[in-house]
């Protein structure tokens, strides 16, 4: 029987030990899922979000009280972002404990990271399109990063803000990054690391001749378990969009009022929690582009995990790698618990 | 696999019907669109029972957002809520510019009449001048009585009584503790003031305390109770500076009317304060002055005259003077072109009022509606001199005692 279109994505058979749940825990399959989520909701909510300074805020409302489906598709948004945020975490440490990282695939390592990127920055610019009262201090403070760097920071944040007080001119700018700007990168970019997975070889396994078993799987079977890993992140984006609504805060007023609890949105809280400590440009400019240049020299600096390695959980020699993206997952865990146990 | 993926469409259908029932609307919600901003807002939704503040304030044309602020399309109690100005107040001194200011509402020119934010906030009703002055005087904070602070720093530019602006009164800065105490104990019920604590005492500030007579009625027809929530409460003990709450119960008017005495004619405790008490006398003039005395001006004369002088009146000639204005805010006589009214020594009417053919007056009380006839004093037997119109000076023949 001739392929289909879906099982033509994928190639005949994989190896079976790398195919299951366990091994993968579903996280890029998942990302690209709830991918496809964010742009269907993104694109239901555009018909009716306004990107004007004045109506945005109210736009938002409308869609969560008055259009029909409105706040289901706008927490669906939500919780896929949210959700997206989580499976590229666990995805990138998936790849990073079980050796994935090494040898032909490292530039695919690196258009993962790419992506990671952008995802955060789609998140954040998607956050402060809500225009309320509660985005305007992350807004501030955020694109306050991009001018503490010298040199080209002002220019940085005219390009990101618009130029002006952030609170009223950056509205148009984020939307547009968040609708095309990052967007079209994050297609070019996991298309790529898509084509890249099957260009080298599918999910990372050791060579054949180094495999403890000769088990494959064939596509049919692989969309199978697609198919059930769809049908039951759909169950549970469904569920917390129906009891946990996303977020809304009063609409943003001009002067902006900043309420007590001036909080970052919960992916940056790592960043806010350093930068009560001192200097932004080094806290909050370079310092987490230092832990992502660490993260983007695992696959060149560190010593190169053994051939049988590749796939398998933790092997000892991606020992370094292994503690290194511990060491910072835990440091950037430490510090969200930090900030949010200290307001 | 099969029985996995049954069972995983299974559960999606079951939470995609779920949810589906879950969001399906839950009572149609309903929309006001205010003629004055034409935005939609969805108040009425949750609050359809809240009653029309007033007829001035007509709910098709300023709905409940151009005063009370708020998140006018949401749903959620708590998002809709969430920017209301003042809570249940939102005509505190402290937001009264954005809940009724705006040039052709309450903070206008004074030319077309519309300055009434900037009167109540000079007036002594907000500052409280003349009795921070006489505490401070008293307890040598101060060598004269000389109007030097109000509860808030107000200032005047155009002012005619001499005083351009009051500083705000810091107790915590005072030395002598009875001046602290007054201090702490003695400003809650000022109009400008931060007022006491509890929903008995939510809506003392601002417009509300004095125009707030219902629930949610706003009215100009102000009956003597409303004047007593403030002015007939209790008294203070000066010995500790402390408030002493009223204690007894009054059944008879005369028992309940407020007084500082305890003799008094009958057209003070029948009438209502605002019968005889101007608007620039209660809300002030826009000036700042320095005590109560400045502003209030009203005496027996002013509606009965001397042995020697009637009364001032003035005949309506002008389909634009005041008295139809506020005879038409307040629609309890009909007042018409050709109609003779008395008017008090700075000219302000007593619209409520009118001369007869005979010679004699009437009055109908504002909120009361009730009708009072009354006459001058000249051709009397009367002793009145012209120079004694304090209200002792009349208790001496007229009085009742309590």
């Amino acid at each position: 029987m001739r392929p289909g279109f879906f099982e033509h994505l994928h190639p005949p058979t994989i190896a079976a030990a790398q195919a299951r749940w366990s091994h993968t825990l579903g996280a890029g399959g998942s990302a690209i899922f709830l991918m496809l989520v964010l742009a269907l909701t993104g694109m239901l909510e555009m018909f009716y979000y306004v990107p004007n300074p004045e109506q945005a805020a109210l736009s938002v409302q409308r869609i969560a009280y008055h259009v029909p489906f409105g706040a289901l598709t706008r927490n669906l948004h939500y919780w896929a972002a949210q959700l997206l945020l989580v499976v590229a975490v666990v995805h990138l440490l998936r790849v990073v404990f079980t050796a994935a990282y090494s040898g032909k695939r490292r530039f695919n390592y690196l258009l993962g990271l790419g992506l990671f990127v952008l995802v955060i920055l789609l998140d954040f610019t998607g956050y402060i399109l809500r225009w309320d009262a509660d985005v305007c201090w992350p807004l501030v403070t955020g694109t306050n990063l991009l001018k503490a760097i010298p040199w080209i920071g002002d220019s940085l944040y005219r390009i990101a803000g618009g130029g002006g007080e952030a609170c009223s001119t950056a509205l148009v700018r984020f939307y547009t990054w968040h609708i095309f700007g990052l967007s079209i990168f994050v297609i070019i970019l996991g298309v790529w690391h898509a084509f890249r997975v099957r260009r080298d070889g599918g999910i990372a396994a050791p060579p054949p001749a180094l495999r403890e078993s000769k088990k494959r799987i064939s596509r049919r079977e692989l969309l199978r378990r697609e198919a059930l890993a769809v049908l039951m992140l759909s169950a549970l984006l469904i569920l917390l969009a129906a009891f946990l609504p996303a977020p809304l805060a009063p609409a943003m007023t001009d002067p902006p009022t900043i309420g007590e609890e001036a909080r970052a949105p919960w992916f940056f809280l790592w960043v806010q929690q350093m930068l009560r400590w001192g200097d932004p440009f080094i806290l909050g400019v370079l310092i987490p582009l230092a832990l992502l240049a660490v993260l983007a020299l695992i696959p060149y600096v560190f010593p190169k995990p053994a051939d049988g390695d590749i796939g398998r959980w933790l092997p000892r020699s991606g020992r370094a790698a292994q503690v290194v993206v511990t060491l910072i997952f835990l440091g950037v865990l430490t510090l969200t618990l930090l900030t949010l146990t200290s307001a | 696999m099969r029985i996995a993926l049954t069972l995983a469409a299974g559960l999606l259908l079951l939470s995609l019907a779920f949810t589906w029932w879950q969001q399906l609307p839950r009572g149609e919600p309903v929309e006001l669109t205010p003629t004055l901003r034409g935005q939609p807002e969805y108040c009425l939704t949750c609050h359809g029972d809240v009653p029309q503040i007033s007829a001035a304030h007509a709910l098709a044309t300023f709905g409940c957002v151009s005063c009370h602020g708020g998140e006018r399309l949401a749903l959620d109690a708590d998002v809709a809520h969430s920017s209301m100005r003042g809570g249940a107040n939102p005509s505190d001194l402290a937001l009264v510019e954005d809940s009724c200011g705006g040039g052709d509402c309450h903070s206008g020119s004074e030319a077309d009449d519309r300055h009434h934010i900037q009167r109540v906030l000079t007036s002594v009703q907000s500052t409280y001048a003349g009795a921070i002055a006489s505490m401070r005087y008293s307890f040598g904070a101060q060598p004269d009585l000389e109007a030097r602070y109000g509860i808030a720093a107000v200032s005047d530019e155009e002012t005619s009584t001499g005083i351009h602006s009051l500083a705000a009164f810091e107790p915590w800065n005072e030395s002598h503790p009875l001046v602290q105490e007054f201090g702490e104990n003695c400003l809650t019920c000022h109009l400008n003031a931060t007022p006491r604590e509890g929903e008995a005492f939510a809506r003392s500030t601002g417009c509300a305390s004095c125009h707030l007579t219902g629930e949610h009625t706003f009215s100009t027809a102000i009956p003597y109770a409303q004047c007593n929530a403030c002015h007939n409460r209790g008294n203070y003990d000066l010995r500790t500076m402390t408030f002493v709450e009223r204690g007894d119960e009054a059944v008879k008017r005369v028992d309940d009317y407020y007084q500082p005495i305890a003799q008094f004619t009958r057209c003070e405790y029948t009438l209502d304060c605002i019968d005889c008490h101007t608007r620039a006398e209660v809300m002030g003039d826009g000036d700042l002055h320095a005590d109560k005395q400045s502003i209030q001006y009203i005496q027996c004369k002013t509606c009965h005259g001397t042995l020697t002088e009637l009364p001032h009146t003035r005949t309506l000639t002008d389909p634009d003077d005041l008295a139809f204005k506020l005879a038409f805010l307040n629609p309890v006589v009909e007042l018409q072109l050709g109609d003779t009214i008395l008017v008090t020594g700075s000219d302000e009417p007593l619209w409520n009022t009118r001369v007869l053919p005979d010679g004699t007056y009437e009055m109908t009380g504002k909120a009361s509606k009730q009708v009072f006839a009354f006459r001058p004093v000249m051709g009397t037997a009367c002793e009145q001199k012209p120079d004694e119109q304090q209200s002792q000076y009349c208790h001496e023949c007229h009085a009742v005692e309590r």
